[in-house]
C-alpha cells in the first residue's frame, strides 16, 4: 500500500519540522530573556558606578566630577551613552586612590561595570544573531520583545597604580 | 558561592590546564567558596578531595597532540548527574571547544556558564566542521575568560565575541622560600662567578636559546666561575654540542624538571634569562622566576615588557641581540644592589599574579554571569544538537 507510506512520511516530516521550529522558538526566547537580564544588570552597574562617583566627588574632587555623575544618573536613554562616556573621562582624569574607601568603591564599581558591559555586549549579539535568522523572521518569533539594543560605551576600566602591571 | 568547575583533560597526566584548574580550585576554596571539580580520571586514582572523577579518559589525537578526554553517553550521564547534585550557582568550564567533559557540561547546563579559553585555537576541527554546533555552544556561555592577550584576540577575531583577560595565576607561596638545589647558585662577585638559568625547550627556535648561548660563550672566558643551568626536555648531546669543549663543564643540564622541582631550580640562579624571539602570549615562566625571588633578564617582547612592568621588575634587552644580552648580564652580575632592587620590585609585581588575587577577579566574572542570567545552574534535557 504505497499510499500509506506517503502518509507516514509526510507526518514524520511535518513532525520533524515542527520539533525544529519549537526548539528554535525556545532558543530565541531563551537568548532574548538572557539579553534582557543582562541589560538590567548593566543598568544596575551603571547606577552603582555613578552613585559611587557622586559620593567620591562630594568628598574630594568637587564640582566637575559631581556634575558628570549627576548627569549620568539623570540622563534620558538617548543621551545616556554619551553621559556615561563623559563620566568615564572624568574619572580617568582624577588620580583615584585605592586606599581611600570612596576611591576604592569607584574603582571596584568601574571594574564590575566593565564586566557587565562585556557580558551584555556578547549576549545582545547572540540574541540579535538568533533573531536575524531567516526562519525566525519568517515566523516572527520573539515578536513580543523589542530588538535587543547594544549599549555602546568606552571601556569604563580606570587604571590605578597597582593595576598597571596586569594591563 | 557554590562553584562547579569542569576540566576536560585527565588529572592522571600533568598539564597546564590541569594545574590551572587545581590552583584555581584551591584558591577559591581558600576564599571560602564551595568548589567541586569534575575531571576525567579513574575512580581509584589519588585525587584531591574536591575532585569528582568522571571515569576513565581515552587518548584521542586532537589538534596535533594527544588529549586524554572523556566523551559519550556514559560521560554525558555523569556530567548531568554531577550538575543536578551540585546545585551550583555558577558553572565554570575550561576549554569548552575540546570535545570532552567541558563541552558536555555546556550542552547540559542552563544558567550562568563561565568559560575559560587557554590555548589560542584558531583552526580546530570542531570549529571548521560544525559552525552550527559551535554557535549553539557559544551562545550557552554567559561570560568568557581568556588567559592571555593572544587567546583573547582569537575570541574577538574568530569567534565573534569578547572575553575578559585574566592572566594565569602563580602560587607565590610555592615558589618563595624554597631551598635551592645543593651546591647552587654559588659565588657571585664583581668580575667573577654567577649562575645563569634557562628553562624550556632549547631546541625550539622561538625560545631563543642560541642567543643566550652566544652571550654565554662570549662572556664566560672573561668571567671565571660563570655557570649555566639548563632545564627542559631535550637530548643532552644536542645541548652540549652547541658549546666549545673548554666551556662544557660549566654548563649543567637537568633534563625535564617536575612542578615540585621547578621552584628549586629557579632559586638556584642569580639571573633567569628569557631570550625568546616571539610567540609568547604571556610569559608564565617570568612570573614564576619573580615569585622565586630570582632576577629576570628578558627580551623586549610586548608580553614580557608587560609582566616586567616596562623594565622596573626585570632587565629587558633588545630581542635577538646576543651582544646586548652579554653586556646586560655582565653588568647585572657585577651589581648585587641592582639585582636586589629589581627583585624587590618583582615581588610587588608578582603579588598581582598571586592566585588569591587572580581568583578574586574570576569571582567577579562569576558574579557578572550570575547577574546577567538570574538563575541557578540547572540540568536541562539535552535537546537539539544541531
Amino acid at each position: 500500500m504505497p499510499g500509506m507510506w506517503w502518509v507516514v512520511g509526510t507526518v514524520l516530516a511535518v513532525g520533524l519540522v515542527a520539533a525544529y521550529l519549537i526548539w528554535t522558538a525556545g532558543r530565541v526566547e531563551r537568548l532574548q530573556a538572557r539579553a534582557e537580564s543582562a541589560t538590567r544588570a548593566l543598568d544596575a552597574h551603571l547606577l552603582r558606578r555613578a552613585a559611587a562617583a557622586a559620593v567620591l566627588a562630594e568628598r574630594r574632587y568637587g564640582v566637575e566630577l559631581y556634575a558628570a555623575a549627576r548627569i549620568a544618573l539623570d540622563a534620558v536613554p538617548e543621551e545616556r551613552e554619551a553621559a556615561e562616556n563623559d563620566l568615564t573621562r572624568q574619572l580617568r582624569a582624577v588620580e583615584l586612590d585605592p586606599d581611600d574607601p570612596a576611591g576604592e568603591a569607584v574603582i571596584a564599581a568601574s571594574r564590575r561595570l566593565a564586566l557587565a558591559r562585556q557580558v551584555h555586549t556578547d549576549l545582545v549579539r547572540d540574541a540579535r544573531a538568533a533573531r536575524g535568522r531567516p526562519l525566525v523572521r519568517l515566523f516572527r518569533m520573539g515578536r513580543r520583545h523589542d530588538w535587543p539594543q547594544y549599549f555602546d560605551i568606552d571601556d569604563p576600566t580606570v587604571t590605578t597604580r597597582a593595576d598597571v602591571t596586569t594591563g | 558561592m557554590r562553584i562547579g568547575i569542569v576540566c576536560p583533560y585527565s588529572f592522571d597526566v600533568p598539564g597546564g590546564v590541569q594545574n590551572h584548574v587545581m590552583d584555581l580550585a584551591e584558591a577559591l576554596i581558600g576564599l571560602g567558596h564551595e568548589v567541586s571539580v569534575l575531571a576525567p580520571a579513574d575512580e581509584d586514582s589519588p585525587l584531591p578531595p574536591y575532585v569528582v572523577p568522571a571515569g576513565r579518559a581515552v587518548p584521542l589525537p586532537y589538534n596535533g597532540s594527544v588529549a586524554r578526554i572523556a566523551f559519550g553517553p556514559v560521560s554525558t550521564a555523569r556530567v548531568r548527574r554531577w550538575i543536578t547534585r551540585g546545585d551550583f550557582d555558577v558553572l565554570h568550564v575550561h576549554e569548552p571547544l575540546t570535545p570532552s567533559l567541558s563541552m558536555l557540561a555546556v550542552l547540559c547546563a542552563r544558567g550562568p556558564v563561565v568559560a575559560t579559553f587557554h590555548t589560542a585555537m584558531t583552526r580546530s576541527r570542531v570549529l571548521s566542521a560544525a559552525q552550527g554546533v559551535l554557535q549553539i555552544l557559544l551562545e550557552r556561555i554567559t561570560a568568557r575568560i581568556a588567559v592571555s592577550a593572544l587567546a583573547r584576540k582569537v575570541q574577538v577575531e574568530h569567534m565573534d565575541g569578547g572575553a575578559v583577560e585574566i592572566p594565569n595565576g602563580v602560587a607565590v607561596a610555592k615558589f618563595a622560600g624554597v631551598e635551592p638545589l645543593p651546591g647552587w647558585p654559588g659565588e657571585c662577585g664583581p668580575g667573577t662567578g654567577g649562575t645563569l638559568g634557562f628553562l624550556g625547550r632549547f631546541t625550539e627556535p622561538r625560545k631563543g636559546f642560541p642567543i643566550l648561548r652566544d652571550a654565554f660563550v662570549a662572556l664566560a672566558p672573561h668571567r671565571p666561575g660563570l655557570r649555566l643551568l639548563v632545564a627542559g626536555p631535550g637530548d643532552p648531546d644536542d645541548l652540549y654540542g652547541q658549546f666549545p669543549a673548554e666551556l662544557r663543564d660549566r654548563v649543567s643540564f637537568l633534563g625535564r624538571v617536575s612542578e615540585a622541582d621547578k621552584p628549586r631550580m629557579l632559586r638556584s640562579l642569580h639571573l633567569y634569562v628569557a631570550p625568546n624571539t616571539g610567540g609568547e602570549s604571556f610569559g608564565m615562566i617570568l612570573t614564576e622566576a619573580l615569585a622565586a625571588g630570582t632576577t629576570v633578564v628578558a627580551s623586549d617582547l610586548d608580553a614580557f615588557r608587560r609582566v616586567l612592568d616596562g623594565g622596573r621588575a626585570g632587565q629587558l634587552f633588545p630581542t635577538g641581540d646576543a651582544a646586548a644580552l652579554r653586556t646586560a648580564l655582565a653588568e647585572l652580575l657585577d651589581d648585587a644592589d641592582r639585582r636586589a632592587a629589581l627583585t624587590a620590585c618583582g615581588e610587588q609585581v608578582v603579588a598581582s599574579f598571586d592566585w588569591p588575587v587572580v581568583a578574586r577577579r574570576v569571582v567577579e566574572v562569576y558574579a557578572a554571569a550570575i547577574e546577567a542570567t538570574d538563575g541557578r545552574v540547572m540540568d536541562q534535557e539535552w535537546v537539539g544538537l544541531g
